[in-house]
């Protein structure tokens, strides 16, 4: 038995005693009693003692030692808290329509919330898992516009694509970096295990050191090693289930292509298998090679500074100061270059900022946008202001109904606090029931919205340790604002005016005004911008771009050298089939990547000038076949042997970066251009190649009749399915070691618009909810205007008011103030509509038929909210209307 | 002896009380009154009392010291005022005085 002084009496009855017996004996009589307990511990049993002293204690409730009830009688608010339960939930029941569109206005509201909240969480949630992200850095390549040493702004934007040897350099010269990782840009290459082949496009070659930076997670194989060797391979584990199956893949081998440029032919051994991607990372891939592999193939590569295939990451050690460091670069440069004038130009990225704020071209992957972000989160505001404002005006319009409640409340004695304790509680069950919408609605929609934006969203981002607090911030917070007009006001009413009928209603009239051409500002600002976003989608999809997209197949062969060799063979079977009218060799087409070449062209002043720009490798027919129009010069043709060579065609672009306004002058030029010398022959009007985000580069379109990547076919646009398999039947017999791989060209070009479609289709999707929800509140509040003037209104129809009259009475309110809210709206639209055209190149004009047609639209949405209702009362038999008490 | 009546069972603790003299706390009180009368008494009804004769005027209180069985709570001691004394005696001579005047008889038989 343990030590009676360690057993306690049971609780309950204690604290029965402390809440019942006169405070001044407390001490006295628990001492007795415990004293007795443990007296009993030594003669009873435990249990026994425990129940002597529950009977002892009951036994102790005499009127003599009771707390004096009637003189320390204590306010328990809990009635009065029930009573107010009651009442929220009575007002609830009581109008239906209002709680439904209060309630599943903020719910809508809530859950759009939700929704951007987990696109915004997607979005800045890009590489957050790597753990040392802090330490990451990389460099982005780019020119100075001047020689000037100090003058450090950029001729265009940077390139993350760049230099090999600057990787080394940076880890000689700095001893704050710990590790350098390099790797070359997306390569593809053909893979073959067994009969188990793909082309796997976007794969690197990459640096052993991958492992040490990035906190990807090697599953087999030693993350030292793994990428040590040449000819070693890296496999996510999809890609190894892809070609092994269920077997271990580790220490197997694939066979894979050249991959032009980087790497010969060779057989990969499987060195390991690493954990599939997040989707959450700024590049992604299906395997890795070591980057010995391309070194051991073009080890001349690497010690080129003006070479462009490489992005450079690398770790940094505690000791790093990033503003020193910086300033430490443009000497780097110089030294390395041995060119104290040299214009190259080297910044820093941190791996936080990569996927968001990165300005560079040439990413190794996708980019986000943070101005996207910014521009969902506004919405999401918009949208919950205009719900919660539904929420306060239709609270406030209610108040006059409730200020009997107050006025009776006050004069039996309730206090201030407790009134705006009980409306602040009513508005708080009420976003308490919207948040439950809201949940339901998201779970519902989220598989949707993954479906618009092609990512995969995560519930757990919404629902965690972090976001609850939040989210429970949010409630309160809602709930505050949102009943805080009637809290406040309606608590502050003088229960003798309330009583005796006066109310002094004019300050909430005119509050509810301003709510209202608020929220219809908001809305009419969403119509706009959703019409210009349109607009100018549009104008992206339609415009001419200089070259035949339409009815174009493109099939991506890879470089292949065997089906280059037979390269006029497929040309001449396929042109034979009556469905197509062209086809024909490239290294590019347009929307595709392309290099950049540096070329040497003869000026006016007649001396050979250096200039880069990008470069499409062609084959012959490749100007015709695209619809390319020639404003000067020829062609490349079959009649001059010396075009295989010695020839150059260019576009407009290019020869007025050669300094020829005239593109005609520049026809018969000199060019040099990747070892070869010769004229320029012929200038294509410009094409846009690439999206038209941009402005047209300059470009040279050199023939290059045997290092094309892709093979485009025209082809007449019926039967389409049938043209396909005709095609595919002549590539599998003559390229059968090639997959066909088959796209239609201005799909692939549109597909440069994804990001604006997904940005288009999310802000309509989210801007008619948010005018819905507005019309939501409108209606609600023109019911309720139209429910007060019942009386009214069958009096001046007595006296002979006619149908068009009452409804000009009862609209007329309203349609004021959306005229206010288009004034309003306008000039806001307009300055960021033009913010955001600023992004294209190619941009449509801001008319001003869009804000006219974007009042209209609003001006109709209301005058359909609130037609019905006064049409309604307009109809309505005066009789009924007056007689009703 | 008019308006300060004392019940059988508060004469009984106000003598305990007595008695016990520096002793004289609750649980004392309790355990005395159980031997003396060999029966079971709630801290209820001894406390009740207590309080009843306190508020009389027939006891006076202070507080103890504290010991660990009472889980640091302090006893309070009661005193007996001279006026309890006096009535007391007073009851003690009524009491007396009463058996003296039985008439021996009304004994006899009923022991019978």
């Amino acid at each position: 038995m343990s030590l009676p002084e360690n057993i306690q009496p049971p609780k309950w009855p204690l604290r029965l005693m402390r809440r019942v017996l006169r405070t001044e004996y407390l001490e006295e009589i628990e001492g007795d009693m415990e004293e007795v307990f443990q007296d009993n511990l030594h003669q009873y049993s435990v249990r026994k003692a425990k129940r002597i002293y529950t009977w002892e204690m009951l036994k102790l409730l005499r009127p003599s030692l009771l707390r004096n009830l009637k003189s320390s009688y204590t306010l328990t608010p809990f009635a009065m808290y029930k009573n107010y339960f009651l009442i929220a939930w009575r007002n609830l029941a009581k109008k239906k329509a209002y709680s439904a569109i209060n309630i599943l206005g903020l719910g809508v509201g809530i859950a759009c919330c939700f929704l951007i909240f987990t696109f915004v969480q997607t979005e800045l949630s890009y590489d957050t898992y790597h753990t040392k992200r802090d330490r990451i850095y990389r460099v982005t390549h780019g020119s100075r516009i001047s020689e000037d040493p100090k003058n450090l702004s950029k001729a265009a934007p940077s390139w993350v694509w760049g230099n090999a040897p600057i990787g080394p350099a940076l880890k000689r010269d700095f001893p704050e970096i710990e590790k350098v990782v390099q790797f070359s840009g997306r390569a593809d290459i053909l893979l073959t295990h067994d009969d188990t082949k793909y082309q796997e496009n976007g794969v690197f070659f990459m640096d052993s050191t991958v492992f040490d930076v990035f906190s990807w997670n090697l599953l087999q194989g030693d993350p030292k090693t793994a990428l040590v060797n040449p000819y070693s391979i890296v496999l996510t584990q999809s890609t190894a289930r892809k070609y092994f199956g269920n077997e271990n893949a580790l220490g197997k081998t694939l066979r894979g292509t050249d991959a032009p440029g980087r790497a010969y032919a060779g057989e990969y051994l499987v060195t390991g298998i690493m954990a599939d991607l997040p989707d959450n990372s700024h590049f992604k891939f299906n395997a890795l090679l070591s980057l010995s592999t391309f070194k051991k193939s073009l080890p001349e590569i690497f010690d080129n500074w003006d070479y462009a295939d490489f992005y450079t990451y690398f770790l940094v050690n505690e000791k790093f100061d990033e503003a020193a460091f910086k300033q430490k670069l443009p000497g780097f440069a110089q030294r390395q270059l041995k060119d104290p004038k040299t214009r190259y130009l080297i910044e820093l990225e941190s791996l936080n900022d990569v996927y968001l704020k990165s300005d560079a071209d040439r990413q190794p992957g996708e980019t986000g946008s943070l101005s996207n972000v910014y521009v969902f989160s506004i919405i999401a505001l918009f949208i919950l202001v205009i719900a919660m404002i539904n929420f306060m005006n239709l609270s406030t319009a209610r108040s006059m109904e409730r200020s009997k409640e107050v006025g009776i409340r006050k004069s039996i004695g309730a206090a201030r606090g407790s009134l705006i304790s009980q409306f602040l509680g009513e508005s708080f069950v009420i976003v308490c029931l919207s948040m439950i919408t809201a949940v339901c609605l998201v779970v519902i929609s989220l598989p949707f919205m993954t479906g618009f934006t092609g990512k995969e969203f995560n519930i757990g981002l919404l629902v965690n340790w972090k976001s609850i607090p939040i989210i429970l911030g949010g409630m309160v917070l809602i709930a505050f604002v949102a009943g805080s007009y009637p809290a406040l006001v309606l608590s502050g009413f003088d229960p003798v005016h309330i009583l005796k009928g006066i109310n002094k209603s004019a300050a909430g009239v005119n509050l509810r005004r301003g709510l209202v051409v608020f929220q219809f500002s908001l809305s009419i600002l969403l119509i706009a911008v959703t019409i210009i976003v349109y607009t100018q989608m549009n104008h992206l999809l339609d415009k001419d771009l200089g070259f035949d997209k339409e009815s174009m197949l493109v099939i991506d062969y890879n470089n292949d050298e065997a089906v280059n060799a037979k390269s006029q063979l497929l040309k001449t079977i396929l042109e034979s089939n009556p469905s197509i009218l062209s086809a024909a060799f490239s290294r590019s087409v347009p929307g595709s990547h392309f290099p950049n070449a540096g070329t040497e062209i003869e000026t006016k002043d007649g001396e050979m000038k250096m200039m880069t720009q990008p470069i499409f490798e062609v084959g012959i027919d490749f100007i015709p076949h695209f619809g390319l129009e020639l404003v000067a010069g020829r062609s490349y043709s079959r009649e001059f042997a010396s075009d295989s060579s010695r020839a150059l065609v260019i576009n407009e672009a290019a020869a007025k970066q050669y300094g020829y306004k005239n593109a005609r002058e520049i026809i018969g030029k000199k060019f040099s251009q990747w070892g070869r010398t010769g004229v320029v022959i012929g200038v294509v009007k410009d094409f846009n190649f690439t999206s038209l985000h941009q402005k047209i580069e300059p470009l040279t379109l050199p023939f290059q009749a045997y290092s094309s990547r892709y093979l485009s076919i025209k082809f007449k646009s019926q039967n389409v399915t049938k043209t396909v398999e005709q095609v595919r039947a002549v590539w599998s017999e003559i390229a059968p070691q090639r997959p066909f791989l088959f796209s239609f060209l201005n799909e692939d070009f549109n597909r440069q618009y994804q990001a604006d479609f997904t940005f288009r289709k999310l802000f309509t999707t989210f801007s008619c909810l948010a005018i819905g929800i507005a019309c939501l509140g409108l209606l609600g509040l023109a019911t309720y205007m139209a429910e007060q003037r019942t009386k009214e209104i069958g009096i001046r129809k007595v006296l002979g008011a006619d149908f068009r009259t009452i409804v000009m009475l009862l609209s007329s309110d309203f349609i004021k103030l959306v005229v206010i809210a288009i004034l309003i709206a306008t000039p806001v639209a307009w300055y960021v509509m033009n913010q955001w055209l600023e992004s294209f190149a190619y941009r449509v004009e801001i008319s001003f038929w869009v804000f006219i047609l974007a009042g209209l639209i609003a001006f109709l949405i209301v005058a359909l909210t609130i037609s019905y209702q006064s049409v309604k009362s307009a109809l309505m038999n005066p009789i009924s209307s007056l007689k009703s008490e | 002896m008019k308006k300060t009546k004392l019940g059988e069972f508060e004469e009984l603790v106000l003598l305990t009380v007595a008695a016990l003299q520096h002793d004289a706390y609750g649980v004392e009180i309790k355990r005395e009154l159980e031997t003396r009368l060999n029966e079971r008494l709630s801290v209820g009804s001894i406390q009740s009392a207590l309080k009843r004769m306190e508020e009389k005027g027939f006891l006076t209180s202070a507080f103890g010291e504290a010991t660990l069985k009472r889980g640091g709570k302090r006893k309070r001691i009661y005193y007996t005022t001279s006026h309890a004394l006096k009535v007391l005696e007073e009851m003690r001579a009524i009491r007396a005085d009463l058996w003296k005047s039985i008439p021996l008889i009304v004994s006899e038989l009923k022991m019978i």
